[in-house]
């Protein structure tokens, strides 16, 4: 009796989550798979082309293999600032240096802030107006000609210190979390034998946090690879050839080209590249996982 | 508290020389973060005029504080929240965002403490499942969930039309598409994953003699949950709940997607669309009083919880 009462207990508590779940998150997960293997213009009959949508989409003069170019571009060159300053401002915090804690509550307010608004504030930071903060500035050095910071050609190096500006502080947090977890005595044994504060950085804190370095960078990735808020708005929602990502690709084939099946067909490309990149990351960890 | 390496502990010159420029670069950085945010608040208080004319400037309002020169702040913000519909913005953003995190902390505990407490068939599998969704891109969902919203909408007003007659509430016509009811749908189901994630390995750290304790005292699972779980698991609950804040109030793709009718959009749809639209990128009032309206609110909680925030964080990234 009592174990039916827990069964019902259970199965009214599960229920509802997994079947919501269920419904909205891993049913049209599978479908676009499915989704993929098709011609479809969202509202005929779909035709089914087997991997015609995938071999399309890494053929030459695809617009696909580009898109994943700037996405690699928009992970990996402002990843390396970010891991870098993070690092860099986790490790002065976690010394005790004066202000540790303004720096630490500062850094993270950016991280807050949607990705829209950072757009659009970095937007008008880059403005060719008068408003724009950083032209200003360049006029003050003796510049003449604004700089068209934001015009296609240019814009996904605009993004670079802007995403380095919006992400660092969210890593600084975690990576001083995992630094604040390791015991002093280490340290202390490290400093008797004459180690500097770089030497102790190298041999004592990079190893000892190895885990969530790890974990940080797979946050990186699967980041860069869904890119997609700032390079929409900044192109007004019509980004070129030269910067669409792979969700702006997307977006724009399925709900401006109407062409369902191989839109979706990136979208399954996207989704086996988290997968491969969080694979390779936890592998990577597993290995070089130090016990202490 | 040992220290190591810090100033102070060597006070040989080339140590000082090294703190003084880590410090310098510190302090740089600071201003590059806070300097932009602070300009944004502080230039929504001019005219787009004297904004051209001194873009950097404060505004008279803050160098000399009068009814007056309150003005274009006045102009501004009233512009935005009403001309250009972002007081609605606000409002959709709030009903929004609140139902889902309702429904998702609630519906996440629920699933969560019976994962973590129970033991019974398929537990591993539930479990499975929602790992799973952590890998899950929304763009991987976007496209088939949208094309399945209406036939989803039908299934629904089928299945539900029926009792809401019988209770006589009317002919009750179910449709996801363009609603809020929809997008809130989607953004409980889309956070499920991670949520309940996270809230079943705390509710895996709570003492379990507690609700033997309960059970003792004659309290049914029910009760249990409400008023011993859910309380005692409210430090975990409460920076979840932060999390998905967060989430929510930023999100930007699943809305352009599922909403389209302008009254019905949320803050990040709202700034998205006056920042693209080329009648208002010399608006520089409006747009710069429209960033505050859409930004506030998350700084806001930033400011006010910032301790359990940083503390969800470091806890999340320990454990996982």
């Amino acid at each position: 009796m009592k174990n039916r009462g827990q069964n019902v207990f259970i199965a009214t508590f599960l229920g509802p989550p997994l079947l919501l779940y269920a419904v909205f998150v891993l049913l049209p997960a599978v479908n676009a798979f499915r989704y993929s293997l098709t011609r479809w213009d969202g509202l005929g009959p779909a035709t089914w082309v087997g991997l015609a949508n995938f071999r399309a989409i890494v053929a030459s003069g695809s617009e696909f293999l580009p898109a994943i170019g700037h996405n690699l571009f928009l992970t990996f060159v402002p990843g390396v600032g970010i891991l870098s300053l993070a690092l860099f401002f986790a490790y002065s915090i976690h010394q005790r240096i004066r202000g540790g804690r303004l720096y630490r509550v500062a850094f993270f307010f950016p991280n807050v802030i949607s990705g829209v608004a950072v757009a659009l504030l970095w937007v008008l930071i880059y403005s060719t107006s008068d408003v724009g903060l950083l032209n200003g500035l360049l006029k003050l050095m003796g510049h003449k000609q604004p700089i068209p910071f934001t015009e296609s050609g240019r814009l996904l190096w605009a993004i670079v210190p802007m995403s380095i500006w919006s992400a660092t502080g969210f890593f600084m947090v975690l990576f001083l979390a995992a630094m604040e977890n390791i015991p002093e005595t280490y340290y202390e044994a490290a400093k008797l034998d004459g180690a500097s504060s770089a030497v102790q950085f190298r041999t004592i804190t990079l190893p000892l946090m190895w885990d969530v370095l790890t974990t940080g960078i797979v946050f990186l990735v699967v980041g860069g690879l869904k890119f997609f808020d700032a390079v929409y708005v900044m192109e007004n929602g019509r980004p070129s050839g030269s910067t669409h990502t792979m969700s702006t690709l997307m977006y724009s084939k399925v709900f401006q080209e109407y062409n369902v099946g191989y839109g979706t067909a990136i979208s399954v490309m996207l989704f086996l590249l988290v997968l491969a990149a969080t694979a390779a990351s936890l592998r990577l960890m597993r290995r070089e996982r130090l016990e202490y | 508290m040992a220290r190591h390496g810090g100033p102070g502990s060597g006070a040989s010159l080339s140590a000082r020389v090294a703190s003084g420029a880590r410090w310098l670069f510190l302090t740089a950085y600071l201003v590059a973060v806070v300097f932009p945010m602070c300009w944004v608040f502080y230039t929504s208080a001019k005219t787009t005029q004297q904004i051209y004319k001194s873009p950097f400037g404060l505004p008279k309002v803050v160098t000399s504080p009068s009814r007056a020169n309150a003005e274009p702040l006045v102009r501004n913000y009233r512009k935005a929240w009403t001309g250009s519909h972002f007081g609605q913005y606000f409002v959709n953003s709030l009903i929004v965002v609140s139902v889902s995190l309702v429904g998702v902390v609630l519906l996440g505990s629920m699933a969560a403490y019976v994962l973590a407490r129970f033991e019974f068939r398929g537990r591993n599998v539930a479990y499975s499942l929602f790992l799973c969704g952590l890998l899950i891109p929304m763009q991987l969902v976007l496209i088939p969930l949208f094309f399945q919203f209406s036939d989803m909408g039908e299934g629904l007003t089928r299945l539900l039309g029926p009792p809401a007659r019988a209770l006589g509430l009317g002919n009750l016509t179910i449709s996801l598409h363009d609603s809020h009811a929809g997008l809130i749908l989607i953004y409980i189901a889309f956070s499920l994953a991670f949520t309940v994630f996270t809230l079943t390995s705390f509710f895996r750290t709570l003492p379990g003699e507690l609700r033997e304790a309960a059970m003792i005292d004659g309290a049914g699972e029910y009760r249990i949950f409400f008023s011993v779980m859910m309380p005692l698991g409210k430090p975990g609950i409460v920076t979840i709940a932060i999390f998905n804040f967060l989430g929510l109030w930023n999100e930007y793709l699943f809305g352009l997607v599922f909403l389209s009718s302008d009254k019905l959009k949320t803050l990040p749809l709202g700034l998205a669309s006056i920042s693209m639209q080329a009648q208002y990128k010399s608006d520089f009032g409006l747009l710069f009083a429209a960033l505050v309206i859409s930004m506030a609110p998350t700084i806001l909680v930033y400011i006010i919880l910032q301790e359990k925030l940083t503390r969800g964080i470091t806890v999340g990234a320990l454990k996982g």
